[in-house]
């Protein structure tokens, strides 16, 4: 080989190198992979994965869209994907490039915000319900015993409007996905009522508190909760017998993808049951995968925080998104509430 | 073109940039429509504005204004005698000004978590109290108006101590000698002499301190525990879980012209400015 022969093929080898690699771009929430997630996937699949985190929805929402955010797969919450479907976002996913979709566990395999999984995947779940210490007698099992006296300081609820309100429309026996502004100022006057209680409306940085026994019980969502019981021997968390509201986080691929089959082989790998197994074990987080669950250790797939029985989990219900005079008033509702002097 | 004025090109630029541009957007987003799930839609309308006229949200306002104005206070009675100190001493005045400076030396969020684990029930403050025996069950330090005032004067000190230290160092000496001639205690000297001298170093340092906390909402928010509402959270939520962007915006503009129409107002009775 002369060396004009060797020039020309030193772009092909270029190629070879990892700039030519393709790109999978990856939006998730905080703490929601394995640490071998992505290195795995990349090493198999040939590709290189820029991965990226968020802390809430709204923070993800605000760049995808755009519609040219650059991102391929993103993890939106249930109720996000009919605005998200709504508004083109969304690819529909190929159920041919997903061989992996019947490990999902029954109830996610037609679930009620996407009965034919045609928009997302369902990637792991939690619940909202009540952190408390052992020590209070007797145990809470409602969000109406949030309201005693007993815990006056000692009390936080979740600074999240939908959370918040849900339990004390959920208190007064109310549905909570209700429209009905009479319903929803009813749960205003539950939460003012509650106000003079409370210590502050705190989301995670509650757990610390709650380890050290600072907050005796906590609106708080399972999956946090069992970071703190895990610390914290003397913490139980409690499903609300009025019912409490179910969340799960949904893999989808964007409409503004250019790599759809490499997006559709990222969802199918994390549809892999040692992959969704190592994921939920790691995060300590419930996985919607039902062959992953299979494989997790018995304490683990036992655990009634994370995985409770079916009979509790039929109390739940999925929050819908609420129409925008709906939405925009639960915004005022909850100025009121956050600037109500105590 | 003068050659000089080529030097102002890097200074306009990142005005255009980084300030004209993006007011310009947050300026259209505020006579925009709110979209259904986040982001701005058309048609164009004042209704943001309008809404502003709500006592919950003046309400918030003035809350913020009386903490703001709180916490200038409080920041300029413990920075003046600070500065004074620094002007007036003569060894170590550089190891003084450093210590002012040094807390800058780490991020904002980290010293008020800081303040999180000092003020909670098992925190140092409370422990210490009570293994003294002069607590015996934990005060409520934290999530309250109190401790969201400590954290602004905590925070923005630094911003009142700097100014009203470089006005007393150019303070002539003298005159304090001529006014004890004439007669003058030292306490009637600092308040007759030192102070009204001192007046534009107070000034700069009250606006430095009282704008930033009128928009504060990092120390409402971890300090307050989400109990307490000022004009920044309001704004901070508006692009957040609110998802109401133009509105969000208008309290943004709203709050920046009150500011400035009272910078102004100032500055013109100050003869600073002849506009």
């Amino acid at each position: 080989m002369n060396r004009r022969t060797f020039l020309l093929g030193a772009p092909g080898l270029a190629a070879c190198g990892s700039a030519r690699r393709p790109r999978l771009n990856v939006y998730n929430w905080s703490a929601y992979v394995a640490p071998d997630t992505i290195p795995s996937f990349e090493a198999e699949f040939g590709v290189r994965v820029r991965y990226a985190t968020y802390e809430s929805n709204e923070e993800m929402l605000a760049k995808v869209l755009t519609g040219n955010s650059g991102w391929d797969v993103v993890v939106p919450t249930h109720n996000r994907l009919e605005p998200m479907s709504a508004y083109g976002l969304l690819a529909p996913l190929r159920h041919d490039w997903l061989p992996h979709l019947a490990n999902l566990a029954p109830q996610f395999q037609a679930p009620a915000w996407d009965p034919q999984l045609r928009w997302g995947v369902p990637y792991m779940w939690s619940a909202t319900g009540i952190v408390y210490n052992r020590s209070i007698m007797p145990p809470l099992t409602r969000w109406a015993d949030l309201w005693d006296v007993r815990l006056k300081g000692r009390l936080t609820m979740l600074d999240d409007p939908e959370d918040m309100l849900g339990a004390c429309l959920k208190k007064l026996g109310l549905p909570f996905n209700t429209t009905s502004p009479q319903d929803l100022r009813r749960a205003e006057h539950e939460a003012l009522v509650q106000k003079p209680l409370l210590r502050a409306y705190l989301n995670a940085e509650v757990r610390d508190q709650l380890v050290a026994g600072d907050v005796l019980a906590a609106q708080l969502w399972s999956t946090t909760a069992q970071q703190a019981i895990d610390s914290a021997a003397q913490l139980a968390f409690a499903y609300p017998a009025e019912g409490f509201p179910l969340y799960c986080d949904c893999a989808v691929v964007l409409r503004e993808s250019r790599r759809q089959r490499l997006a559709h082989q990222f969802l199918d790998y994390l549809l892999r049951a040692p992959v969704s197994a190592a994921v939920a074990q790691y995060t300590s987080t419930a996985t919607a995968n039902g062959a992953a669950q299979s494989l997790l250790p018995a304490t683990v797939r036992d655990n009634p925080t994370l995985y409770p029985p079916p009979q509790i989990i039929r109390r739940g219900e999925w929050p819908r998104t609420n129409p925008p005079a709906v939405q925009r008033l639960i915004d005022r509702i909850w100025t009121e509430i956050k600037a109500a002097s105590v | 073109m003068k050659l000089r004025s080529w030097f102002l090109v890097p200074a306009w630029f990142w005005l255009a940039a980084l300030f004209a541009a993006p007011f310009a957007i947050i300026l259209s987003y505020s006579f925009l429509s709110r979209g259904v799930y986040g982001g701005i839609e058309l048609p164009w309308t004042w209704e943001s504005y309008t809404r502003l006229f709500d006592p919950l949200y003046l309400g918030i306002f003035l809350h913020s204004a009386i903490l703001a104005a709180g916490a200038t206070l409080l920041c300029l009675l413990l920075a003046f005698p600070a500065a004074l100190f620094i002007s007036r001493t003569r060894r170590h005045k550089y190891l003084y000004l450093q210590l002012v400076m040094l807390p800058f030396w780490t991020s904002f969020l980290v010293r008020t978590y800081a303040w999180l684990f000092l003020l909670r029930d098992t925190g140092l403050i409370n422990t210490a109290l009570q293994a003294v025996g002069i607590t015996h069950s934990p005060l409520p330090l934290l999530y309250n108006n109190g401790a969201v005032l400590l954290g602004l004067v905590y925070g923005y000190l630094p911003f009142m101590v700097l100014p009203i230290y470089a006005t007393l160092e150019r303070l002539d000496p003298t005159l304090l000698e001529a006014a004890a001639d004439l007669g003058a205690r030292p306490w009637a000297a600092l308040f007759r002499v030192v102070v009204p001298l001192s007046r534009p170093g107070i000034a700069a340092g009250c606006i430095l301190v009282f704008i930033p906390c009128l928009g504060a909402y990092l120390t409402p928010d971890l300090l307050g525990g989400g109990r307490i509402v000022l004009v920044g959270n309001l704004v901070q939520n508006q692009f957040t879980t609110s998802r109401d962007w133009p509105f969000g915006s208008a309290v943004s503009l709203v709050l920046m012209a009150l500011v400035t129409l009272a910078l102004w107002r100032y500055l013109r009775r100050q003869g600073e400015i002849l506009v």
